[in-house]
């Protein structure tokens, strides 16, 4: 990094850190560090959940964040100060998975998964009746942690990190269609039916673990497919 | 106030939920779903459908992965 870099930074960063309380007047390579630190250090825990849901294992996850916090130092004079940072880091994040470890993996791409009919996905509309969706609900709500893991590993990728993006860390149609690189439309339908494969699946573990829907005994489902 | 009706809602329910959509349309939402227990109880599954996989999908990393990342941050600064 070459100390003109940085002073063009320093001009860019004491434009737009409007109440950021951080050393922003440096022109010194370990000031870089430490504003890169005190900014980016803090989505660690984050970025190591979501590099967990991404490579299902944590040393592939470990290693995951490791190379996005590498390279996300190495682009930091590219950072606009003042802009969303974590949706930056996760950019980086999503990009690194995707060119690096999907390629690792047995799971072959599916790229054309947006292509596919929804009879296609298994399972259908939820026709459940009033009474036994407030039991659904209280059924899915009591299920372990694992199985919602469990759940959200067994979808197809492209779908997971949508609803990842979404539900589990609140970013925007908008931030999550930067991040996936794909139109808003697609982001939609990719939650959409993501959030319904997820739905069957944990209401599908409940009714095995005989979480009832209110239905009295526990019937075997027989929809078919659970996306497995 | 006339009901935006459950055909509305249903199609805008996941939007809602996300709040992704414009003020005036999570209004009338918002109104159907005081209204109808049917919608209600859906909405209910989506927020809690949310709630379980943030609650499961909690982590901490790693003191290592921590010490790693500020150790190989270190070493790029130094070799610069």
């Amino acid at each position: 990094m070459t100390v003109s870099t940085l002073m063009e930074r320093t001009t860019v960063t004491s434009r737009g850190v409007d109440g950021l309380q951080l050393p922003v007047m440096t022109t010194d390579t370990t000031d870089m560090r430490d504003l890169f630190e005190a900014q980016a250090m803090p989505f660690i825990d984050q970025l190591y959940a979501a590099a967990m849901r991404m490579t299902r294992n944590p040393s592939d996850a470990q290693d995951l964040v490791q190379e996005t916090f590498v390279k996300a130092f190495a682009s930091f004079t590219q950072f606009e100060q003042g802009t969303n940072l974590k949706a930056w880091l996760y950019r980086i994040l999503t990009n690194t998975f995707i060119n690096t470890y999907r390629k690792k993996q047995r799971e072959p791409y599916q790229g054309t998964i947006d292509d596919l009919e929804d009879w296609q996905l298994g399972g259908a509309e939820s026709t459940t009746a009033t009474s036994s969706r407030s039991a659904e609900a209280e059924a899915i709500d009591h299920l372990p942690d694992s199985a919602v893991k469990d759940a959200l590993q067994s979808i197809p990728e492209d779908f997971r990190l949508a609803v990842y993006f979404a539900d589990v860390e609140g970013f925007s149609y908008q931030e999550i269609a930067e991040i996936m690189k794909t139109p808003i439309g697609t982001v939609m339908s990719r939650l959409h039916r993501g959030r319904r494969l997820l739905r069957e699946l944990l209401a599908g573990y409940a009714l095995e673990r005989g979480l009832g829907t209110g239905q009295g005994a526990p019937i075997k489902k027989t929809s078919g497919s659970t996306g497995k | 106030m006339t009901d935006c009706g459950c055909e509305k809602a249903k199609a805008e329910l996941e939007e809602y939920l996300h709040n992704e959509l414009r003020k005036e349309d999570a209004i009338d939402i918002r109104e159907h779903l005081e209204h109808c227990p049917d919608c209600r109880n859906e909405h209910h599954v989506g927020r809690t459908l949310t709630e379980v996989m943030q609650r499961a999908c909690k982590e901490t990393a790693p003191e290592v992965l921590r010490d790693q990342v500020l150790l190989r941050l270190r070493a790029i600064q130094s070799a610069h």
